[in-house]
């Protein structure tokens, strides 16, 4: 039913935390979600109607994602959600859409081996990021990988693949180590003091939120070189490299599909658009960039569809292609996630990534590695 | 009333002993005993020859619902298939969960009561909604029943109402369950094609062979052979 005669805000969840431990990175992607909303209000709105997004603060704990999104669709009466970062919130929030039929947009890297109806994923998949990652470590550094990570889903998930992906290829995992994702400086010390033992050529990180700077300090503190032996990663954004120090993060790997250098003029806009918001300091990254476009790709869908039901808008979703920040990306409509460009970055003396390498196009989301061998094509 | 009921009624004995007193406001009361006007010979009548019964007499089902004529019939038929019903009045603020079926008024909060998210529901629900009142679509979806009754209740109705509410609980849990073990069985499936490889290699054995051998293996040490297919991938990046 197509309703011009209202002004009606068309109201939305957001859900990212920020308090507690992944406040550094999930406010990031509260701001690019928020800046995406502005955007399209000063443009006038979705068919004459504002955006008006209901903002809970789950603070870092996965069960109150879960909590708020019921709240958000019991009470508010919504049905399309803007958030999660680590994959426990995800699989907190992912029963309540899935049995109220709403819309969860999921802006963040994961472990991939997941599809729900009821979630549109606009971060990178598996094959998105860690089979070029471990191609090119291999090449670059050596072929004897130390895991770390943070004791949850994602990281046992993550490195289970890149073992795959690292032994498949005459590569050799000599360590693998998970901490509490409140992990201190102190709590890393000996942990790299046995990678240090164990002289990897590779460390493979997957410790995310506050503790990634605890890691990376350590690390320095303990004077190891990024040049023989640096800390690649999947999850290492610019807000990291910011929050540990540029000289603390420079000369380290991470594999993304954005990152704030990327030398384009939608992208230097953006990146204008957004310092000019947040400040000179605030960098922008991958996960802010994917929560950012995901609301103009709703935006898009909702301007065809007109009606926030899900069973109407989703179709809608599936096939959208946008303009984002990193380039073309567009929603793979047989399994709801996002082509993704992949590039891999090394982080520089102003805490910015230097590409180091560059995919021509976006990659097709095979988020279950259902067209990958367990070999990397080495070239 | 000296005389056990029929049924199990669970009682709970602090009530008992101050039957007269006011009831605290916020400690929902537990009553107990056959609901007035029902008797033995009533009882004993219920189609206790239906296959369904057997079934139902293991059932522990709470209700929560004002004990009024149209509350008394409700529960007088729940107790005619022989399951174990308990009333509970007023509703907490938290509906307890320790039940194989909850009957509960369409209350305005009923959502926030529930203490489950939607899609994870600890118990199979049956909401009470009055056949004379306009009913709230929105509250009814969002509370994600099993099933709806609809009051004054029939006998039939309330039959209809467990058997689809009870079924329709197990048989989401049991897909829920399918949907857990598919998920895993996809990453246990490349760790079982990864051990094969390894297997191949190590004692140059075909397909075929390393397949039996991890099957073998698998069944004397009564582990899945995804399992042990995790623990060859792991022990075999341990020797390097």
């Amino acid at each position: 039913m197509r309703d011009s005669t209202t002004s009606e805000p068309w109201r939305v969840g957001v859900l990212f935390s920020s308090s507690g431990f992944m406040a550094v990175i999930e406010d990031t992607q509260l701001r690019g979600t928020l800046t995406a909303i502005d955007e399209i209000n000063d443009a006038g709105g979705i068919n004459g109607r504002p955006i008006e997004p209901v903002l809970y603060d789950p603070a870092s704990e996965a069960l109150a994602f879960g909590r708020y999104a019921k709240k958000l669709m019991v009470e508010d009466g919504i049905t399309t959600i803007f958030g999660c970062y680590t994959s426990s919130s995800r699989k907190a929030v992912l029963p309540v859409v899935e049995r109220l039929n709403g819309l969860l947009w999921y802006p963040t890297l994961y472990e991939g081996f997941e599809f729900s109806p009821n979630v549109i994923y606009t971060g990178a998949a598996p094959n998105q990021n860690s089979v070029e990652l471990c191609r090119f470590l291999m090449e670059r550094y050596g072929k004897r990988f130390f895991f770390v990570g943070s004791d949850y889903v994602y990281p046992r998930e993550s490195n289970r693949i890149m073992r795959e992906l690292v032994h498949h290829n005459g590569g050799q995992v000599v360590g693998e180590r998970y901490l509490d994702l409140r992990a201190k400086r102190s709590d890393f010390l000996p942990v790299v003091r046995d990678i240090k033992d164990a002289m990897p050529d590779v460390i493979f990180s997957t410790v995310v939120g506050d503790s990634t700077v605890n890691l990376y300090q350590a690390y320095a503190e303990l004077r190891l070189d990024p040049k023989t032996m640096p800390i690649a990663s999947l999850t290492t954004t610019e807000a990291e490299i910011r929050a540990m120090g540029f000289d603390v993060g420079e000369g380290h790997i991470t594999a993304a599909s954005y990152f704030q250098g990327i030398d384009s003029k939608r992208n230097l806009n953006f990146v204008k658009r957004y310092k000019k918001r947040y400040g000179d300091d605030q960098d922008t990254n991958m996960c802010l960039e994917a929560a950012y476009f995901q609301v103009q790709i709703f935006a898009k869908a909702l301007e065809r569809a007109n009606t926030m039901d899900t069973e109407i808008l989703r179709p809608s979703i599936l096939g959208s292609e946008i303009e984002a920040p990193q380039g073309k990306v567009s929603v793979n409509p047989l399994c709801g996630h996002t082509d993704l460009w992949t590039r891999i970055g090394c982080a520089n003396r102003r805490g910015e990534f230097d590409l180091v390498y560059e995919s021509q196009a976006a990659v097709k989301a095979d988020p279950y590695l259902i067209g990958y061998g367990r070999s990397i094509a080495f070239g | 009333m000296n005389r056990r009921p029929a049924m199990q009624i669970r009682t709970n004995p602090t009530q008992r002993l101050n039957q007269g007193a006011p009831r605290p406001r916020d400690e929902p009361s537990l009553e107990s005993g056959p609901a007035g006007g029902v008797t033995d010979s009533a009882q004993e009548k219920s189609g206790s020859d239906h296959p369904f019964h057997r079934e139902f007499r293991d059932l522990d089902i709470a209700v929560f619902t004002a004990r009024d004529q149209a509350g008394e019939q409700l529960l007088r038929e729940l107790q005619r298939t022989r399951a174990r019903v308990q009333h509970i009045w007023p509703i907490p603020e938290l509906i307890p969960v320790s039940y194989d079926v909850i009957y509960c008024d369409l209350l305005n909060d009923l959502p926030q009561r529930l203490p489950w998210l939607p899609g994870k529901p600890d118990t199979a629900l049956v909401v009470i909604a009055a056949a004379t009142q306009s009913l709230d679509l929105k509250l009814l979806h969002n509370c994600a029943p099993h099933a709806v009754i609809h009051q004054p209740v029939t006998a039939q109705a309330v039959l209809a109402s467990l058997l689809v509410g009870r079924g329709h609980f197990l048989y989401e849990r049991r897909l829920r369950g399918r949907v857990d073990k598919l998920d895993d069985n996809l990453r246990t499936m490349r760790s079982v094609e990864r051990a094969k490889a390894i297997l191949m290699q190590s004692r140059s054995i075909n397909e075929e062979e390393a397949y039996h051998y991890l099957r073998r293996r698998a069944m004397e040490r009564r582990v899945t052979i995804g399992a042990l297919a995790n623990v060859i991938v792991d022990s075999q990046e341990l020797l390097g």
